[in-house]
């Protein structure tokens, strides 16, 4: 019993201690995308036009 | 022995020559003009059927995803080794995610069954075997 106390009491610390870091790089990782999403967003033709130019030299270093 | 004056260069001379020349001009600006429209009219609806910037709009990651596949196929990489390892990826991948729910369902049908059996009543009657093998 006062194991299981122990443990919980550990557990219930750990989850504590974690969770604003958790919540902390969920919010940084949403920031993240939206900035991405915004900046594609902006300019279409440029970010279209440069993964069609990395598609085709990874395809080049794939094919040697 | 003929001169220059006799023979004229092309077409016929005097004020008919220049008139021809300018109808040609005429006809030639006019199909240039005919040519430019045409392309115009295509280009606008390409960028219409394509409609980039509304695609990016609603699918940002897919539309740069489809954009490198596209690059990538370009490049040459269709049949090389990299492809192969990536479609087995995705295949086990994918195999692996069909299969989860079936297995989880057989789970969760056997957890079922075994919480059945835990809940017959005690006085319910077990065939069970001894050592000897006989029924008991």
């Amino acid at each position: 019993m006062e194991m299981t106390h122990n443990i919980e009491d550990k557990a219930r610390e750990l989850r504590d201690r974690v969770k604003p870091q958790i919540e902390d790089a969920k919010r940084r990782l949403s920031s993240l995308n939206d900035s991405v999403t915004g900046y594609i967003k902006e300019n279409p033709g440029k970010c279209v036009l440069g993964a069609v130019a990395l598609g085709y030299l990874i395809g080049k270093i794939a094919r040697r | 022995m003929e001169t220059r004056e006799q023979r004229p260069p092309n077409g016929p001379r005097g004020n008919g020559g220049a008139h021809g020349l300018g109808e040609r001009l005429d006809k030639a600006s006019q199909a240039a003009g005919q040519t430019w429209s045409r392309a115009r009219d295509t280009y606008t609806d390409v960028r219409a059927a394509v409609d980039l910037p509304g695609r990016v709009d609603r699918h940002p990651y897919g539309t740069l995803a489809a954009a490198l596949g596209i690059g990538y196929v370009l490049g040459g990489g269709l049949f090389t080794a990299l492809t192969g390892r990536i479609v087995g990826l995705g295949l086990r991948v994918g195999l692996r995610l069909a299969v989860l729910p079936l297995i989880k369902d057989e789970i969760s049908d056997l957890a079922e069954m075994l919480g059945q059996g835990d809940e017959r009543a005690p006085g319910e009657a077990t065939v069970t075997r001894d050592d000897a093998g006989e029924r008991t």
